[in-house]
């Protein structure tokens, strides 16, 4: 007994002082923990940091990009998260051609005024003299009056037909300019986006948002908000019906999920009930992996330089083994406290709300901890065992990159489980040993399985995990004074029958 | 402590490691274990130590089996070097005296003698992998004798030392003998052995093939070979009967005789043949008798 303490105090302390245990227990989850979380940091800190300015273009009268601009000030005021777009009218375009043209267009348009006042002024007149009393000079004023009408409302025709063809050419290049303004805008980003309105299809409802980037990046959706309530209030104004509680009318619909957790029901909370199980079997898996390989490199090793055959004169095999599993064992349990250390300080210094870790309660703790030993144990053992009929790390390479691709199936098939996990192929997979610890880590707080499926899954890992430790035994027994040759898949379903 | 291995047999997949072999080793004295690779030397060596049963006989310490308190008295020196590269010397010496139930306490004041008394005391605290190759050889002699043991089994203890550490070991041998250790060393190095060493079991094919002191051995091969030295050709001795083998080298001549010749008629017939400077009856090397007794089998 003596012994094998010694020994799980020498496992335990030398890998604990190894740069691979720091760098799996701290370094690991850290680049786990910005893959996963970098971008989401990156997009919030961007936002946080830079109001994202989104233009509002509009082909006639800016009168709907302010109605729009107002509705979104108040939406944004209104909401409890930071505002994250800034919307701006943009104002075009002043080119001298443009200018040349609008100038054009107006003394054509003051032409044409005035060959209508013309007209109006003769038409009064005619009207004038038409109600005199008849005189000699009346009919001739009426003959000569026509006449000038009817040349002034030619002119004035004319005229029209000029403006009307000059306004549309201005007009198709207005709108064109507009666009490549604001494209200019987004091209030299100034602007991320910019709503482009054109009035006719404005009130069909159609607005178009012009980006560099897709719109979710953005998160335009309050501004999706303001458009459709200034929408609906034009709408309502021309039904002639009373727009001043339209914005409270528009508000979405917020949807409340309460998730039944055995007897109780509780909030239903992404971050808390399915990404944060996630990240503990992840968690679990290095913890296991890193204890086992270190196990399975470290018998390696001590084959290699022929430490184990000085260990074998001094202690038995199964002493041997014992020892390592445990004193491994021991590690991983220490590196899962030393996370849940950090998650207090973490939870201490306001990184991380007590309320994400919430599904850790006592009874899932204690579930964890059960699924992590006997799932420990089991790969333990069955990296021991194979680790052991192998002379050096070369010739095991191969097994031990096959055997990691191997352990991340059940990672892998996790998806399963977030998906439906309580499904009876789910549950099925769940009583798979290399299976099991990852599913029912996750199934506890995702779907609260059945006590049945505790009893069954836990009674057939361990199980499993007894009949692997037997055979490891029996494998180290064999293959650890093994040297040079590598036993075939016949010789060691060999050495697991026979009997010695 | 006195070791008998008896009739011992250990047969891996149907062939024959070991085959029937008996030796013992008495306390105070120097066993060699020589025999070519493949002979069965670390099968022997694993079996005494207990790492593995043997198929059939026996093996006895002080006419017990092999217990706790036995293996607690049990040092021993694998044929390969390496220990933990990463570790500080210190802390290794710590791990296997505590094995060996030491305490804490006992073993550092073990691993601090015997690390000064083989003057790498300095190296105390490097990690092993930073050492030379001949102390790293050195640390794991050590390692085997931290707890002062009975009983010493060595594969190749001098395997990679230089001669100035050669000889620290060999005297650290001698003087562990004459406190009346019990030791068995496995070797290749057979000039080594001889000067080491006070019985010799030779090993083939996993059977005992010559066993006793190195006198006792060297009776049997006493005449066998005949040194001459002359200024003539030595062609004409090739004539002689009862000699198997002429090798000639410079002016020195080997005559090896068959079984049946008789050193002395064969000088006779030699001084008769040619004039001789010198001629003398060899007393064969371990090396001599290791070669001759590997080559011819059965013998």
């Amino acid at each position: 007994m003596r012994q094998f303490l010694i020994i799980t105090w020498w496992e335990f302390v030398r890998h604990f002082k190894s740069r691979s245990f720091l760098l799996s227990t701290f370094i690991s989850p850290l680049i786990f923990a910005l893959i996963v979380f970098l971008p989401t940091l990156y997009l919030e800190d961007s936002s946080a940091d830079q109001i994202r300015l989104v233009g509002c273009v509009s082909f006639d009268s800016t009168q709907i990009c302010r109605d729009i601009q107002q509705r979104f000030n108040e939406i944004s005021i209104a909401s409890s998260s930071v505002p994250v777009i800034d919307l701006v009218l943009v104002r075009t375009d002043t080119s001298q051609l443009m200018k040349q043209r609008f100038t054009g267009l107006k003394i054509l348009k003051t032409e044409l005024d005035s060959l209508d006042d013309a007209y109006n002024t003769v038409r009064e007149r005619r009207k004038y003299i038409f109600q005199k009393p008849k005189t000699a000079t009346r009919d001739a004023q009426l003959k000569t009056t026509y006449e000038e009408l009817i040349q002034t409302r030619e002119a004035r025709d004319l005229a029209g037909l000029e403006y009307q063809r000059a306004k549309n050419q201005t007009d198709s290049l207005w709108r064109l300019a507009i666009v490549q303004h604001a494209d200019g805008l987004l091209n030299s980003l100034q602007l991320e986006g910019y709503l482009l309105i054109n009035p006719e299809d404005f009130k069909q409802g159609l607005v178009e948002f012009h980006s560099l980037l897709p719109s979710h990046f953005l998160d335009i959706e309050p501004l999706k908000q303001a458009v459709q309530v200034v929408i609906v209030e034009e709408r309502l104004k021309q039904e002639n019906l009373r727009v001043d509680k339209i914005q409270e009318w528009l508000s979405p619909v917020s949807f409340r999920e309460i998730q039944l957790q055995g007897a109780d029901k509780e909030e239903f909370d992404f971050l808390i009930n399915y990404l944060g199980p996630v990240i503990v079997v992840l968690f679990l898996f290095i913890s296991i992996f890193t204890s086992s390989g270190f196990l399975f490199s470290g018998v390696l090793k001590e084959k290699t330089n022929r430490v184990i055959e000085m260990l074998l004169s001094t202690v038995s095999h199964n002493q041997l083994i014992a020892g390592k599993v445990v004193g491994l064992g021991f590690l991983g349990l220490f590196q899962i406290i030393i996370w849940y250390g950090l998650t207090l300080i973490f939870i201490g210094g306001d990184i991380l709300n007590a309320n994400e870790i919430s599904f850790l309660t006592v009874e899932n703790a204690i579930l964890f901890l059960v699924y992590f030993v006997l799932g420990y144990m089991y790969f333990a053992s069955i990296f021991v065992g194979i680790g052991s009929l192998f002379s050096n790390e070369e010739d095991a390479h191969h097994l031990s990159q096959f055997m990691r691709l191997l352990s991340i199936l059940p990672i892998l098939l996790a998806i399963l489980v977030l998906e439906t996990p309580n499904s009876p192929l789910v549950r099925i997979l769940s009583f798979i040993p290399p299976l099991t610890p990852t599913f029912m880590i996750l199934r506890t707080p995702l779907g609260s399985p059945p006590p049945m499926d505790y009893y069954l899954s836990s009674g057939i890992l361990l199980v499993s995990t007894l009949i692997s430790i037997y055979f490891a035994g029996k494998l180290f027994r064999f293959g650890s004074l093994l040297y040079g040759k590598k036993p075939g898949f016949k010789e060691i379903l060999g050495i697991i029958r026979s009997r010695k | 402590m006195k070791i008998d291995i008896e009739n011992v047999t250990k047969v891996f997949k149907g062939n024959p490691a070991v085959k029937d072999i008996s030796f013992s080793v008495n306390r105070g004295r120097i066993v060699g274990l020589l025999g070519p690779n493949g002979a069965g030397k670390t099968t022997t060596l694993r079996m005494i130590l207990d790492i593995l049963r043997p198929d059939s006989g026996s093996i006895t310490f002080d006419d017990q089996r092999m217990n706790r308190k036995i293996r607690d008295q049990i040092g021993y020196l694998p044929e390969e070097r390496g220990l933990y590269q990463k570790y500080a010397v210190l802390d290794v010496l710590l791990y296997f005296g505590r094995l060996k139930r030491l305490n804490r306490r006992k073993s550092h004041v073990e691993a601090v003698r015997l690390l000064d008394g083989f003057q790498m005391i300095d190296y105390m605290d490097e990690p092993i992998g930073h050492l030379s190759k001949g102390l790293q050889q050195k640390l794991q002699f050590l390692v085997c004798l931290i707890h002062n043991p009975e009983i010493l089994i060595m594969d190749e203890p001098m395997w990679g030392l230089d001669p100035i550490n050669q000889e620290m070991v060999r005297q650290k041998i001698l003087s562990l003998r004459d406190e009346g250790k019990t030791i068995l060393i496995s070797t290749h190095q057979l000039a080594e052995a001889e000067t080491l060493c006070d019985h010799f079991v030779f090993i083939n094919h996993g059977e005992t093939v010559l066993k006793g002191s190195l006198e006792k051995i060297r009776k049997g091969f006493y005449q066998k070979m005949i040194v001459v030295e002359t200024d003539q050709n030595p062609e004409a001795l090739k004539k002689i009967s009862k000699v198997r083998k002429v090798d000639i080298m410079n002016k020195k001549v080997h005559l090896y005789l068959d079984s049946e010749g008789s050193a002395k008629e064969v000088m006779r017939e030699v001084i008769n043949t040619i004039d001789v400077i010198s001629m003398e009856s060899h007393k064969p090397s371990l090396y001599d008798i290791f070669m001759q007794t590997i080559k011819s089998p059965g013998k």
